[in-house]
C-alpha cells in the first residue's frame, strides 16, 4: 500500500517514519514533538520553533539560513505549533525540489536534512541561553499573532466559540497561549524549557520522498544525534466526556456587515471510539458538504447565508456548525439548523444523502495521499488519537455506516455553547477588544 | 475515431503534456501524472469581470455589462432543470468547484473514482445553461450575502481599495462579485446573451491532470462536443477603456475592526498592456526576481523591518500581468505604516542605484526554480496556472527556460522602468476606533 512507512528508531529513541514513493517532485520533512496542551507551557511552545527559526550555531541569522536555503534550490523550511486534541505539537518541516530536477542527486537530502537537524538540535547561544533579543522579537511577534485572530471574523467566531466551551478544559487553552504569559518568559526560562522538550518528549520524524532508504537512515542518523532521556513523559488522552449542564448563549458586538453564528457541540465520540466513522458520516450528512442538509436548505433553498458547514474536532469529540448570515435572520437559521439535526436524530436521511456523504469522505481521504504534508498529518491524527488506522480501515468503516449508527451519534450529540458575533446597530457599544 | 495530438515534453519539469485542438476551437490539454489517486479536470472559458464591454463580429455596437456578471453566471450554471449540479458530483463522489477572476471563469471537479461519468457531467452542465427569472432573483440574496462577507475581509478590501487608487476607468478597479446594487441589474436574457457570447469553445479551454490514459479520454471530451453541434461565431471584440498612465489618488485608508494597521504599495505597470505571450511571461518572471530581490526574506531590508517589528512572516508581494493591465504589490500587517512606507521606497531607490549583483540574481533565480518545481506536485496548481496563462497567450512550461534566459541587467532595467515612483499608491486599513 502506498501511505505504509517504514519505522525506525535513532539510538537516540526519535522515531523514523520514512515513506517511499516517486510521484511526489519534492523530498519532505518533518519533525513532530508530541506535548501535553497545558495553558503553563502554551506560550512557550509556541515560542520555541519560532526563536529556533531565527538562527542556529551555524546559520546564526534568518538572512544567512535563507541563503543557505535558496542555493538548494528554494528549500523551505517551515515551523509550526499544532494543536491536536488536548495535545500541542511543536513542528518544524523542510520541503525541496528533487534533486533529480534540479541537478543535485547525491547532496540534497544529506545537506537539507542537516539544516534542519541544526535549527532544531543546535541552537545559537550566547552566554549559555537563546539570544535575547531573538526571544523579544518572537514574543512580539506571537503577541501580535494573538491579536490578529480578530482579523478574520469567521476563526475569530469559532475560537470565541471554543474557548468558553471548553473554559475549564485542558482543551480550552489557545494554541498560541495568552498575551499575558509573554510577559515572564526569560530567554533562560525557554532555553529550559527547550532542554526539556528536546530530551523527555516523544519526538517523530517523517521523510517522504523518492530516496533510498539507508541514505534517509544515515542522514537522520548524522542529523539528530543528541542525547535524550532512556524514558519519555507519558502523553495524556483528550478529556471528551464533559457533561452540559446548560446549554450557554453568547452575542458579541462589532463592527462588521456580516454577522457570523457558530454552533458548539460534544459528540462524546473521540477519534478511536467504535462510532468514530459514523460520526463523520453524520457530519458528512448534515453540513461537510454542498449537498449536505445545512447547505441545502440554509443556502439553496432559503438563501439565508453564503457559507454555512459543520467541522469536526476529531480528537477532543466536537462538532461545529458556522454560518455568515445577516443577524436578523439568526432564528430562522437556528430554526432550519434544529429541524434538520432532528431529521438526523428520527434517522431521515435518503439514500443519496447518506451514499453521496460517504463517495465525498471516501474521496477526500484518498486525495490526501496525494499531498505529502497531507500524508503526514493524516498519520499524526492517528499518533494523537491512540489509533493507528489506515486509509482502507477508514475507508471500509466509513462503507459500513449505516442509518442506525448515525442515530447513534445523533443521540449522544448535545448542544453545548451558541455564539453569535454580531454587527452594531444604532449605539456604539465598546466591548473588550 | 482518432484526434490528433501535439505533444509537448518538458525537460526541465520531466512531464509530457498532450494538446489536443477540437472544433470549433476548444483547446484540450491533458497531462498524465502516474501514481496519483486523484484526477484533477478543469474547465475555463475566457471570460472574467473585466470583460464588461463587448461585440461579436460583425456587431457594431457594444454590449456594455453592470459589474459581476461573469461571477453571476458562474454561480447560475450550478443549477440547472433538475437543481443542484453540486448534487450530482456528489453522487459520483467528486467535489465540484469554480471560481471567477478578473480574466477567466472556470470550473473544476476533482475525482478518485467515477473519473469518465464527472468529466462527462463537467462538460455537460457547463454547457447546458439554465436561467430563470425565479432563479437569478435568489442568486441575487445569495450573491448579496457574499459581498458582505467581502467587505469584512480586511486584505481583500485594501487590495480593491489599492486598484481603485492605481486605476481610473479600467474595470479591474471593481470588485469581481460586483455590488448589491449592480448585480440587481442581471436578468436571465443579459446572461444568455453572455453565455452565448463568451461559452463558445472558441474561447474555451480544458485540462485535466491525473493517472489516465490521455487518447481514451481526449475521444470522450472530442465526442460530447462534436455531439452539440456548434456552428462557428465572430470574433469577440473586447473593449477595455483607455486607462490613462497617471493613478486616480495616491492614498486610500479605511477603517475596520483589525488588531494592527495593514499596509499595501502598488504601482501601476503601463507597458505590459502593450505585450503578450512570452514576452508578458517574461516580464512577469522578470518582476518576480526584482521584488525577491528587493523584498525576499534572504535580503538585508527584510531582516531589518522585521528586526524592527514593522512587518512580520505576513510580508509579502506580487507582480500581475494581464494583457490589458499590469500591476505590482507589497505589503503587509505593520505597526506603522509611514515608517514601512519611507524604508520601502527607500530600498527600491537604493537597489535602482546601487544594482543587483550577481550572485543575489543567481541565488534567487535558483530559489524561483525550485519553487516552481515544488508547486508541481499540485494537479490543481498545474492546471489552473496553465489555463491562467495559456489565456494569455503564453505556455507555462516555458518558465523554466525562461528563467534560464533572462538577464541581471534586464531585471535591473525593469526596476527602474516598472517601479516608477510617479505612478505608486498607498492602501491602508486602520484599526476602528470602535471596535
Amino acid at each position: 500500500m502506498s501511505e505504509d512507512y517504514s519505522i525506525h528508531h535513532l539510538p537516540n529513541g526519535i522515531r523514523l517514519l520514512f515513506l517511499r514513493t516517486g510521484k511526489f517532485k519534492t523530498i519532505s520533512m518533518g519533525f513532530f514533538i508530541h506535548c501535553n496542551l497545558d495553558q503553563d507551557t502554551a506560550a512557550l511552545n509556541a515560542l520555541l520553533p519560532s526563536v529556533l527559526e531565527q538562527g542556529c550555531r551555524l546559520y546564526p541569522d534568518n538572512l544567512t539560513l535563507q541563503r543557505k536555503l535558496e542555493n538548494l534550490f528554494g528549500a523551505e523550511l517551515s515551523t509550526d505549533i499544532i494543536k491536536s486534541g488536548e495535545r500541542h505539537i511543536v513542528a518544524f518541516g523542510l520541503e525541496a525540489a528533487h534533486g533529480r530536477f534540479t541537478g543535485q542527486n547525491g547532496r540534497l537530502l544529506t545537506e537539507s536534512m542537516a539544516i534542519l537537524g541544526n535549527v532544531i538540535k543546535d541552537p545559537l547561544l550566547e552566554d549559555g541561553t537563546f539570544r535575547q533579543n531573538y526571544v523579544k522579537q518572537e514574543k512580539n511577534q506571537l503577541i501580535k499573532d494573538i491579536k490578529a485572530i480578530l482579523n478574520d471574523k469567521s476563526a475569530y467566531a469559532v475560537e470565541k466559540c471554543l474557548s468558553a466551551m471548553c473554559a475549564d478544559e485542558k482543551y480550552g487553552v489557545y494554541k498560541l497561549g495568552r498575551i499575558e504569559d509573554y510577559g515572564k518568559i526569560s530567554a533562560a526560562d525557554l532555553f529550559k524549557h527547550y532542554r526539556d522538550l528536546m530530551t523527555t518528549k516523544p519526538v517523530d520524524l517523517y521523510v517522504i520522498g523518492d530516496l533510498d532508504e539507508k541514505e534517509v537512515l544515515r542522514a537522520a542518523n548524522e542529523a539528530f544525534s543528541y542525547s535524550r532521556s532512556e524514558k519519555t513523559c507519558s502523553l495524556l488522552p483528550a478529556e471528551v466526556d464533559h457533561p452540559v449542564n446548560e446549554v450557554r448563549v453568547m452575542e458579541e458586538m462589532m463592527t462588521v456587515n456580516q454577522a457570523k453564528m457558530v454552533l458548539g457541540f460534544r459528540t462524546y465520540i473521540p477519534y478511536n471510539d467504535k462510532l468514530f466513522c459514523a460520526l463523520q458520516v453524520y457530519s458528512g450528512v448534515l453540513g461537510g458538504f454542498p449537498h449536505s442538509k445545512l447547505f441545502m436548505k440554509v443556502r439553496e433553498e432559503a438563501g439565508l447565508a453564503y457559507y454555512i458547514h459543520t467541522r469536526l474536532e476529531r480528537h477532543k469529540g466536537l462538532m461545529l456548525i458556522s454560518a455568515g448570515i445577516n443577524a436578523a435572520d439568526r432564528q430562522s437559521v437556528h430554526g432550519i439548523i434544529e429541524a434538520q439535526m432532528n431529521e438526523m436524530l428520527n434517522g431521515k436521511i435518503t439514500d443519496a444523502e447518506l451514499e453521496n456523504t460517504k463517495r465525498g469522505l471516501v474521496n477526500q481521504l484518498l486525495s490526501r495521499q496525494d499531498n505529502p504534508s497531507q500524508l503526514i498529518a493524516f498519520h499524526l491524527d492517528g499518533v494523537v488519537g491512540g489509533m493507528d488506522y489506515s486509509f482502507d480501515q477508514l475507508i471500509r468503516g466509513i462503507e459500513a455506516t449505516d442509518i442506525d449508527q448515525i442515530k447513534a451519534v445523533a443521540k449522544r450529540i448535545t448542544l453545548d455553547t451558541a455564539y453569535l458575533l454580531k454587527p452594531r446597530e444604532g449605539e456604539v457599544v465598546r466591548d473588550d477588544n | 475515431m482518432t484526434i490528433s495530438h501535439v505533444l509537448i515534453e518538458n525537460h526541465a519539469l520531466q512531464e509530457s503534456l498532450y494538446h489536443y485542438r477540437i472544433e470549433p476551437g476548444l483547446d484540450l490539454y491533458i497531462l498524465p501524472r502516474p501514481g496519483y489517486r486523484k484526477k484533477y479536470a478543469i474547465f475555463s472559458t475566457r471570460f472574467g469581470s473585466v470583460d464588461n464591454n463587448f461585440r461579436v463580429e460583425p456587431e457594431q455596437d457594444y454590449t456594455e455589462l453592470p459589474d459581476g456578471v461573469a461571477h453571476f453566471l458562474e454561480h447560475k450554471l450550478f443549477e440547472d432543470e433538475q437543481g443542484n449540479v453540486f448534487n450530482r458530483f456528489a453522487e459520483l463522489g467528486a467535489s465540484a468547484n469554480a471560481y471567477t477572476s478578473f480574466t477567466q471563469t472556470s470550473y473544476l471537479f476533482s475525482a478518485t473514482t467515477n473519473f469518465e461519468e464527472n468529466l462527462g457531467e463537467l462538460l455537460r452542465f457547463v454547457q447546458e445553461p439554465y436561467f430563470t427569472r425565479e432563479t437569478v432573483a435568489k442568486e441575487q440574496g445569495i450573491i448579496g450575502q457574499e459581498i458582505k462577507m467581502y467587505e469584512d475581509h480586511p486584505h481583500w478590501r485594501i487590495f480593491f481599495n489599492l486598484l481603485e487608487s492605481l486605476y481610473r476607468v479600467h474595470p479591474v478597479r471593481n470588485d469581481i462579485a460586483g455590488t448589491i446594487e449592480s448585480i440587481a441589474e442581471i436578468t436571465p436574457e443579459l446572461l444568455y446573451r453572455c453565455y452565448n457570447t463568451f461559452y463558445h469553445p472558441s474561447n474555451m479551454a480544458v485540462f485535466i491532470v491525473g493517472d489516465l490514459e490521455p487518447q481514451a479520454v481526449a475521444e470522450q471530451v472530442a465526442e460530447d462536443i462534436n455531439g452539440r453541434c456548434y456552428g462557428q461565431i465572430g470574433q469577440i471584440v473586447r473593449n477595455y477603456p483607455d486607462e490613462p498612465d497617471h493613478i486616480m489618488k495616491e492614498k486610500v485608508v479605511q477603517e475596520l475592526v483589525v488588531s494592527e494597521p495593514i499596509f499595501y504599495l502598488g504601482f501601476k505597470d503601463i507597458v505590459a498592456k502593450r505585450l503578450s505571450g512570452n514576452e508578458l511571461m517574461r516580464r512577469d518572471i522578470l518582476m518576480e526576481l526584482v521584488l525577491d530581490i528587493i523584498f525576499g526574506t534572504s535580503e538585508q531590508l527584510y531582516n531589518d523591518l522585521y528586526r524592527e517589528n514593522l512587518i512580520d512572516e505576513g510580508f509579502g508581494f506580487e507582480y500581475t500581468a494581464e494583457s490589458n493591465y499590469a500591476y505590482t504589490m507589497i505589503g503587509g500587517e505593520t505597526r506603522n505604516p509611514d515608517l514601512l512606507y519611507e524604508q520601502v521606497m527607500k530600498a527600491i531607490v537604493d537597489t535602482r542605484r546601487n544594482g543587483i549583483t550577481e550572485e543575489q540574481f543567481e541565488r534567487h533565480r535558483r530559489k524561483i526554480l525550485g519553487g516552481y518545481i515544488r508547486r508541481f506536485n499540485s494537479l490543481e496548481f498545474i492546471a489552473n496556472n496553465f489555463l491562467a496563462y495559456r489565456f494569455r497567450e503564453s505556455d507555462m512550461f516555458e518558465l523554466p527556460r525562461i528563467l534560464q534566459e533572462v538577464s541581471r541587467e534586464e531585471a535591473l532595467a525593469l526596476a527602474v522602468e516598472n517601479l516608477d515612483l510617479s505612478r505608486h499608491a498607498v492602501s491602508i486599513i486602520m484599526p476602528s476606533s470602535n471596535g
